[in-house]
């Protein structure tokens, strides 16, 4: 049956029984109406109530993930509720943070850092991937308190500061417990990434602190790949600081 | 920012058997290929190389390197158990048997401090993730192209390529090959100032909904898919090379932009460098809709800064005819100029050798920028990438380069990323 003449709520009824290789054709209405509805508020809404009903029922993992995937395009404030119980769901977590971490409404982030607040392990670095994403600058006190914690969760948050990189994500940073191995590593990055970020903003003191504190512990470090590729940020960043025509 | 220095003299470290770490056997013999020769620089000297991502682009770039005399490849690393043995068979054959470890995680490959620097030919949607990841090790990189999968994923690699002080080169070595014939009478200033192109890229990729199969032992799914979505294993998901309506992982929009960015990185990479473009990125793409009549289909335009319009697609009928001032390329590439004398400009040769790969290595080396720069590569990449969003919303957009971002549209700018599944962080 050509999907042209399949109606939406047809279309709908085809999503909400739709599984991994099942006929794909009576999608494409739905695709099309998402593609249609942009500028059309109410036309919009009534698509967004759809697909948070199917996110919010029995549908099959397929068709939740696609409701998720058309959420992230159209998906508002109103959306948050049915999207964020999914967040502590190992199996649906990953696909609801696809669709709140591109929805722009507060409340999209402050769904993320409360499910930060009760995450554990690989969920946990899920919604602080998805901060990091949003540049979300609220989540910074949340997230520096993960600094001296569980290290695949400390390197995550190392990364979302240094992403974020407001002063406050830098003081964080630089107030983080000593750490050593890949959480050091995190550390560092993040810190030059701030750092960056403040010589990008003008503040040429707060950054060349940053790349000096950098560059000294850097001289201790082992002559490593690593340790060579530290020194070299460290030290283009102090001598871009002496320079006012030169940027990272 | 240049950053200036030279790779230490390596010590060649062999190993007795294919272990995960190296290390040093003992007694250690000097051998003869480890002196070197009047044409292969010692064990010392040589660019200690790994490979990630070894499948068909991978097995041949791997290849490429393999035939450089200025390289040691020490170590592979594969999802796909086949892939890490063939891989590991052909460094053995050259090196000798145990030259190679093999790896399943990149990220112990990278972990390795003997490796200066790394080939990347995983599918697109792992790019960024291991380019910046490699940055941070210090190692340098070669990418396979398309350098990108989202818009945002390129400032961020280049941010880490500059921060560290690292050789990128991305993969396209079609543009100073395929492509001479339009390159050479651009830069000639032949067609004098370049005003319009009209370019023929491929199909988008799609969603993919295909039924799930028991996952064969001898891959590692998840890591295959790793920060893409989870979904269940089907050989016509991961498997394939080039089938752009279904045929392989490329055809698919978690793993790829489909033949829009996979040959797009060649066409638009050959066109934009010979019209001069690679400094450059589109401040906007206009949609133009199917005539109401149905004869001309729908197509796009890409507007750079300096008013050159990249047509996408457009219909013959709505071409205007060629000036005297125009070259064409067989793969749908016109470039029209306006016929005044412009200076030539000597085409950039790949430098100290005759290849892509070639000019990696000397670019290790000597620290130069490559010829395929990140740079360059994310600009060129920005081309396709805004012309697959604009055909998915059916409509306009303008970019604002200093922002990354599109000009007041939320919902454009909600396409230029997207999350990545736990736990890929980038």
């Amino acid at each position: 049956m050509s999907s042209d003449r399949i109606s939406l709520d047809d279309g709908f009824k085809a999503l909400a029984a739709f599984d991994w290789g099942a006929d794909a054709a009576p999608l494409a209405t739905i695709d099309a109406a998402v593609v249609a509805c942009h500028g059309q508020e109410s036309l919009t809404s009534d698509l967004e109530k759809r697909f948070g009903a199917i996110v919010g029922g029995k549908a099959s993992r397929a068709a939740k993930e696609y409701a998720c995937r058309k959420l992230a395009l159209i998906g508002t404030a109103a959306s948050v509720p049915v999207l964020a119980p999914l967040l502590a769901d190992p199996i649906e977590s990953h696909m609801a943070r696809f669709a709140l971490e591109r929805i722009p409404a507060p409340a999209a982030g402050d769904a993320l850092r409360q499910a930060l607040g009760a995450a554990r392990g690989d969920l946990a670095i899920g919604m602080i991937s998805s901060l990091a994403n949003r540049r979300d600058a609220a989540s910074v006190p949340a997230l520096g308190a993960l600094l001296g914690g569980d290290p695949k969760t400390a390197a995550a948050a190392a990364a979302a500061l240094g992403r974020i990189a407001t002063p406050e994500a830098a003081t964080a940073l630089a107030a983080a417990p000593p750490a050593a191995g890949p959480v050091a590593d995190a550390v560092i990055d993040a810190r030059l990434a701030c750092a960056d970020a403040m010589l990008a903003a003008g503040d040429r003191a707060a950054a060349k602190a940053i790349y000096q504190a950098l560059a000294a512990a850097s001289g201790a470090t082992p002559r490593t790949h690593r340790g060579r590729a530290v020194r070299v940020a460290a030290k283009s960043g102090l001598l871009a600081c002496l320079d006012e025509t030169v940027s990272p | 920012m240049t950053h200036d220095f030279a790779p230490s003299r390596r010590r060649f470290l062999a190993t007795s058997a294919a272990t995960a770490t190296a290390a040093v056997a003992a007694p250690y013999v000097i051998t003869s290929k480890a002196l070197g020769d009047a044409t292969t620089p010692p064990a010392s000297d040589r660019i200690v190389m790994g490979g990630i991502g070894l499948g068909n682009m991978g097995s041949g770039d791997q290849r490429a390197f393999l035939a450089d005399p200025r390289v040691q490849y020490v170590a592979v690393c594969d999802v796909r158990e086949k892939w890490r043995a063939e891989a590991r068979d052909r460094v053995d054959e050259k090196h000798g048997a145990g030259s190679c470890a093999t790896y399943v995680d990149f990220r112990e490959l990278l972990g390795r401090d003997d490796i200066d620097a790394v080939h990347i030919a995983t599918p697109d949607h792992w790019h960024a993730l291991m380019t910046i990841a490699a940055c941070r090790a210090g190692k340098d990189i070669y990418l396979q192209k398309p350098e990108t999968l989202t818009l945002r994923e390129g400032p961020l690699m280049i941010q880490a390529a500059r921060r560290y002080g690292r050789v990128v080169s991305g993969g396209s070595q079609r543009v100073l090959e395929d492509y001479r014939r339009i390159v050479d009478p651009c830069w000639a200033g032949e067609l004098g100032r370049i005003t319009s192109i009209d370019i023929e890229p491929g199909p988008s990729s799609m969603a993919c909904y295909l039924p799930a199969v028991a996952t064969p032992p001898d891959i590692d799914w998840e890591l295959w898919l790793g920060p893409a979505p989870w979904e269940p294993y089907n050989p016509g998901r991961c498997d394939g090379n080039y089938g752009a309506g279904g045929g392989s992982w490329r055809s698919y929009i978690d793993y790829s932009g489909g033949s829009l960015t996979d040959w797009g990185a060649h066409n638009f990479g050959g066109t934009i460098f010979a019209a001069g473009l690679l400094d450059l990125q589109p401040v906007k793409a206009v949609w133009h809709p199917a005539s109401s009549d149905g004869k001309a289909a729908a197509y796009a335009t890409l507007v750079y800064p300096n008013g050159v319009d990249v047509h996408c697609n457009r219909p013959k009928t709505l071409r205007p005819a060629d000036p005297a001032a125009t070259v064409t390329h067989e793969r749908g590439i016109t470039i029209r100029g306006d016929g005044n004398a412009v200076p030539p400009r000597p085409v950039p040769a790949y430098r100290g050798g005759v290849s892509i790969y070639g000019d990696f290595i000397e670019c290790v080396k000597t620290r130069q920028r490559p010829f395929r720069d990140l740079e360059g590569a994310v600009n060129t990449m920005t081309a396709p990438h805004m012309l697959g969003l604009v055909r998915r919303l059916e409509r306009s957009v303008e970019w604002d380069r200093a922002a990354q971002r599109f000009v007041n549209d939320e919902e454009a700018n909600r396409l230029l990323d997207r999350a990545r599944r736990e736990p890929w962080i980038l």
